[in-house]
């Protein structure tokens, strides 16, 4: 469809946002069709660059007056679709909302704008002592408006929580128009805590406008230990053991051969090559309980066959995490294209379930690399594939299913953080009945009762309820 | 219909009539593997007997003990225990909940894993919603393990003062005059950051003051004139008070989601009559 | 669709030829994870998708794969790339986004009917030309008859110091711009190099120019022309030392653009200075004990650290002279790139607000950087900058 400067929209568009924040060339509202899943061919109406509260509510009130779906969007990394325009709605961008606009060092509260970069805030809080808790992998460049929206989360939440656990307050512009501040910065309102439903819920329930995020004081102690295993098996046991055995650590993450392999290409962190599995385990906190966690932790491993290195300065430190984060990099070593996959499982089944996973994907004779938040069960197997190869995305998406079904057999859930979106919406109904799934959706309703905001992702529509959709299925023109 | 857990906040947020039926949710451990750090419970289970289950295997969750509360009960009002500084708040103990719907279906929200993020988050907005919007049956926590030691310290010093010493008390409240601080963790720990609090006034004793009636969020105590005592609960946003006091009202369009999320989850209004999360 | 005649753009042929001749290989590379998002110096101070890698490959596909039109939106994402290329280190998947921007220029380049830049450029190529119009423009200059500080423009000197060759151990490749316009930075590199123990070459006046400027503009041709003919004046086995850090990058590269064997074997030989000297280190004269107060901070050019991936060598070179502190802007671009900050005013010099405000964090009186365009870009907004090895020079006790 065009948008033309007499169409009725774009007139009222333009009514609340200066013309060169109001887009509507073709390229631009086919960039905008995408975010960092795999899904192609979602296709963004009128694409708006609001400045402030007020210019989000006249975007929403003139997306109403026409009848027109909203999706917001942040800086489009999410892996699961949530911000994939379906159905030409007009595209709220929040990229330019971008300041901090309070810190509260005593109180440990900061009021953001929603298109503030999560790494941006933690370096601005550097100063005082403080930082934002939750890291995910995509720190550098993905927005906290887009955390909130997926309730992200990071190598850091073990202990702390997910992005949830962090947002005190936030404003949102309801598809009515109305702004409304959920829960308080204080931390504490009376009612019912419309903050916690509102957190991950993939912009279907408004537009968030400001957060009031908690602040954490940097530990005083650190300990970081690199602990190397000879099989897969010896490896999740001992994440399991650490668990079991009462100690809570900041982090625990885990990398198998193939990517602990391509990493020392990439960045030469110092990892054993020749071990099964690497687990980084990071305790932090007072200086007494860090060396006696760490050294726990370390006879864990040794008891398990595991061998031990510890970091003994930041340096050292900052080089093993370098060697965490540089996973993705590494990838494209091996193949040009990846599928990261997110579920779920209790920590007890980390072990059983790895090894479905490579057998999963040995049957579908596909690729797979391991690196994951180990110490919450959070897996992220990324099957490894070449798109130009014929075929091979039935594969990949057959193994994909396989593996979402192995998790939930296990008593797992489809994703940990990266969201539902367009992505596993028809897999909702393997994890939930058709009340759980009108319960979600009453809720949808209450805040959004025509559901204007981002149609289309989370919930199964009606019909696809009933049946069990395969990956494959999703809506016409937007799988990639 | 209401659910009746051990009455020992029975009357917050308003009082169901007379005619109400009480049913009792299903009470006992239904699961529970230390490793994996999550207990099942069913909602009627006193907190005492969870708490006794976990202390076996040297854990704990993070709910407040009081004698003859249930799960359920405790989950329903929501109110944070005195920890809620250190330890995280209440709401986020709750990974999964099976509830009765007000058409009498069984419906499942949330998840048995430590994270999880399948779909919009029910079980945050069915903690503290006093059995509004459902009647909860049956519960996944998330637990903790106890730490080795604990100390309670009280003295004239400046919460916010303290707060900024120490680097993660599990509680610090403050009346007006005297701020009292509990430390937990390693023992090294707790013994080097009691030190710090003796150097900033405080010195050990037994334990927190008795809480004041009302719950009030610190919005509250700065509008109107005080009346009777107060403690502030520092950094969670929660005091409590012995009068009653006006607070704040919430805006018109957060009264509006709650009426609209009631008249969603049970339009003929019969879960929990005369109950509003509100007025809690 | 008005815009296009006044961008020079022959509709006609344009319809005649949808795709940007992109390896297709290359453009399906990218998997649009946004890693790349904040190391764009474009998307850093416009937080626009269309100015950002992504949105610039995701346009790329539009009119390769998919049919759309060139129009205004398309010119003005590709044409608003400083193509510094700090997007290729940031992306796990290795996009190769340099060359995909060089193909698309060259493309578009081909159907701009009239482009100054072609005949610009080729000055480049003709040292006489270019030392005959530098020399006019240094006089003007002194004049005040051209308004320097808003093109951008250095102060140019007047008489240029000769350099004389002094051995055959190394090549200096000595440049276009750079000789007629900043010589006395090869003096001062000539001069640290020699303090090495090496025997200095240089090419003759034939092998002026590395071709960069109209690799970017998308003049193919022209830069091939270029190359061959620097090929052949840097003939024999000696390293080649660079010490621009642009002109480094192409040389690098000519085994892969002209994908012949002698062009392979000569890529090889090419390095940047500062990586010849960090191996002589033990070679080099000790300091004198003057510039230890000095605190220096280092720009990296995005064509030392993004493209040739050799910044660390300055560092390691500067340290055992002066004091460094680093700046802490992940080495985002300065917004100079070779012509742009002539082409895109505002945008460059927005980035280079960005990279001044770190400068001031950093706290450095002198700022040390490897390039002639970002040293003439930073100049402009009064910053102290100077070629690194002049300040390693002017530590140097020659004498002690
Ligand atoms: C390489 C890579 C690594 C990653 N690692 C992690 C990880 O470790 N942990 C993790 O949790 N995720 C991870 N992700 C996924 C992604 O970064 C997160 O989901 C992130 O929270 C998305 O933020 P965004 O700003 O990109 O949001 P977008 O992708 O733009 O949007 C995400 C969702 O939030 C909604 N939304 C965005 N802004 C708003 C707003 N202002 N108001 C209302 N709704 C809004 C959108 O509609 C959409 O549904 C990773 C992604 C990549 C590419
Ligand atoms: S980092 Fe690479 S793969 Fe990711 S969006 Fe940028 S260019 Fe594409
Ligand atoms: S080359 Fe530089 S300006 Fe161009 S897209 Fe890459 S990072 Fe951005």
């Amino acid at each position: 469809m065009k948008f033309r400067k007499a169409d009725p929209l774009m007139r009222d568009l333009r009514r609340v946002l200066p013309s060169d924040r109001v887009r509507v060339a073709p390229l631009e509202r086919s960039i905008m069709g995408r975010d960092a899943s795999i899904f192609e061919g979602g296709r963004a109406g009128p694409v708006c660059f609001p400045i402030s509260t007020e210019e989000v509510q006249g975007c929403v009130d003139a997306a109403r007056r026409h009848g027109r779906a909203v999706v917001p969007r942040g800086a489009g990394t999410g892996l699961a679709g949530g911000a994939v325009p379906l159905e030409e709605p007009v595209v709220v961008v929040a990229t330019k909302m971008n300041r901090l606009l309070s810190v509260d060092a005593d109180q440990r509260v900061a009021w953001v704008q929603p298109g503030m970069i999560n790494l941006d805030l933690s370096r601005a809080l550097a100063p005082y002592g403080l930082h934002y808790a939750p890291d995910p992998s995509s720190q550098q460049v993905c927005s906290l408006g887009g955390n909130v929206g997926t309730n992200a989360g990071g190598p850091h939440c073990l202990a702390l929580g997910v992005t949830s656990a962090h947002v005190l307050a936030a404003e949102v512009v309801l598809m009515s128009g109305e702004s409304v501040v959920l829960g308080d910065a204080d931390g504490w309102t009376p009612g019912l805590d419309l903050r916690g439903a509102y957190v991950g819920s993939e912009g279907m329930l408004g537009i968030t406008t400001a957060i009031a995020v908690r602040l954490t004081r940097n530990p005083p102690a650190v300990e970081t230990l690199l602990l190397a295993f000879d099989s897969v098996d010896a490896a999740a046991q001992t994440v399991s053991a650490v668990i079991a055995d009462g100690i809570v650590p900041a982090a625990i993450e885990m990398m198998d051969k193939n990517i602990i392999w391509a990493v020392e290409n990439f960045v030469g962190a110092g990892f054993p090559t020749d071990a099964a599995a690497v687990v980084i385990v990071e305790v932090d906190g007072l200086p007494g309980g860090v060396a006696a966690e760490a050294d726990r932790v370390a006879e864990l491993a040794v008891e398990r066959g595991g061998s031990v290195r510890r970091a003994t300065d930041d340096e050292e430190r900052a080089l093993i995490w370098k060697g965490r984060k540089s996973a993705f990099g590494a990838i494209a070593q091996i193949k040009p294209n990846y599928y990261l996959h997110d579920t779920v499982v209790p920590r007890t089944r980390l072990a059983e379930v790895m090894n479905q996973v490579y057998e999963i994907v040995d049957e579908h004779d596909l690729q797979v690399m391991n690196v994951f938040h180990a110490g919450d069960g959070n897996l992220h197997p990324l099957l490894l594939y070449d798109a130009r190869e014929p075929g091979i995305m039935e594969r990949v998406h057959a193994a994909g299913s396989a593996i979402i079904e192995a998790s939930l057999a296990v008593g797992g859930v489809l994703s940990g953080e990266h969201g539902i979106g367009i992505e596993k919406r028809d897999f909702m109904p393997l994890m939930f009945s058709e009340a759980d799934l009108d319960a979600q959706a009453r809720l949808r309703r209450a805040f959004d009762p025509e559901e204007m905001a981002n149609p289309g992702k989370v919930l199964p529509t009606g019909a696809s309820c009933a049946e069990v959709n395969a990956l494959g299925k999703v809506p016409e023109g937007v799988w990639g | 219909m209401a659910v009746v857990g051990g009455r020992t906040q029975w009357e917050i947020g308003g009082q169901c009539p007379e005619e109400t039926r009480l049913v009792r949710a299903p009470a006992g451990v239904r699961g529970f593997d230390p490793a994996d750090m999550t207990i099942r419970v069913g909602a009627g289970t006193p907190v005492e007997e969870l708490d006794a289950a976990l202390a076996e295997a040297g854990q704990r969750a993070n709910l407040p003990v009081s004698p003859g509360a249930t799960v359920g009960g405790v989950l329903a009002v929501g109110r944070d225990d005195l920890h809620a500084l250190g330890r995280g708040r209440l709401r986020d103990a709750l990974l999964e909940v099976v509830y009765v719907g007000d058409d009498g279906r069984l419906v499942t929200a949330g998840g048995p894993t430590v994270k999880n993020v399948s779909g919009f988050d029910l079980c945050r907005l069915l903690a503290g919603s006093l059995g509004t919007l459902g009647l909860l049956g049956e519960v996944i926590l998330r637990t903790w393990p106890r730490p080795a030691a604990q100390q309670w310290l009280a003295g004239p010093c400046d919460p916010v003062e303290l707060r900024r010493s120490m680097y993660w008390p599990s509680s610090i409240l403050w009346d007006g005059e005297i701020t009292w601080v509990h430390l937990e963790g390693h023992e090294s720990d707790v013994k080097s950051e009691a030190e710090l609090a003796r150097s900033l006034g405080c010195e050990p004793t037994d334990g927190p003051p008795p809480l004041p009636a009302y719950r009030v969020p610190t919005g509250a105590l700065e509008a109107g004139q005080p009346t009777g005592s107060y403690l502030v609960q520092i950094g969670t946003g929660m005091a409590y008070v012995s009068e009653p006091r006006p607070i704040p009202g919430p805006g018109p369009a957060v009264v509006t989601l709650h009426q609209r999320l009631k008249s969603e989850f049970d339009p003929r209004g019969r879960l929990n009559p005369g109950r509003d999360p509100l007025a809690a | 669709m008005t815009a296009k005649k006044s961008l020079g753009i022959d509709t006609e042929e344009m319809a005649s030829r949808p795709a940007l001749g992109i390896d297709t290989e290359e453009l399906a590379s990218c998997v649009s994870c946004g890693l790349c998002l904040p190391h764009c110096p474009t998307f850093r101070v416009t937080g626009e998708e269309w100015a950002s890698p992504r949105g610039r490959i995701s346009a790329m596909r539009q009119v390769q794969d998919h049919g759309m039109a060139v129009d205004e939106s398309f010119l003005a994402s590709m044409d608003s790339c400083v193509q510094c290329r700090g997007c290729e280190p940031a992306c796990p998947s290795g996009v190769p986004f340099g060359s995909m921007m060089e193909a698309t220029q060259a493309e578009l380049a081909r159907r701009r009917r009239v482009d100054w830049r072609r005949w610009g450029f080729r000055v480049l190529g003709h040292r006489w030309l270019l030392s005959l119009l530098s020399r006019s423009l240094a006089v003007v200059q002194r004049l005040r008859l051209v308004p320097s500080k808003r093109l951008g423009l250095p102060k140019i000197p007047l008489v240029q110091e000769r350099l004389r060759a002094t051995g055959n151990d190394v090549w200096l490749f000595t440049g276009c711009v750079m000789d007629a316009w900043q010589r006395s930075t090869h003096a001062s590199v000539k001069r640290v190099v020699e303090s090495a123990g090496a025997g200095v070459a240089l090419p003759s006046p034939g092998a002026a120019c590395c071709g960069a400027l109209s690799l970017h503009a998308g003049l193919e041709d022209h830069a091939h022309a270029l190359a061959a003919r620097t090929m052949k004046a840097l003939e024999g086995s000696a390293p080649i030392l660079v010490d621009s850090a642009g002109c480094g990058a192409v040389l690098k590269e000519y085994g892969k653009h002209l994908g012949t064997p002698e062009a392979v074997a000569f890529s090889e030989r090419v390095m940047d200075v500062h990586e010849w000297l960090a191996a002589q280190a033990d070679q080099l004269p000790s300091v004198g004990e003057r510039r230890r107060d000095v605190i220096v901070a280092v720009h990296d050019p995005c064509h030392l650290r993004h493209v040739q991936r050799a910044h660390q060598p300055v560092a390691d070179v500067l340290s055992s002279y002066v004091t460094m502190v680093t700046l802490d802007d992940e080495g985002l671009c300065c917004g100079a790139g070779g012509a742009y900050a002539a082409m895109q005013p505002e945008l460059a010099a927005s980035i280079r607000d960005r990279k001044l405000e770190a400068i001031n964090r950093s706290g450095a009186d002198i700022v040390a950087s490897a390039n002639p365009g970002c040293t003439i870009h930073l100049a402009n907004a009064g910053v102290d900058v100077r070629h690194p090895l002049e300040i390693v020079d002017e530590a140097i006790d020659y004498d002690g």
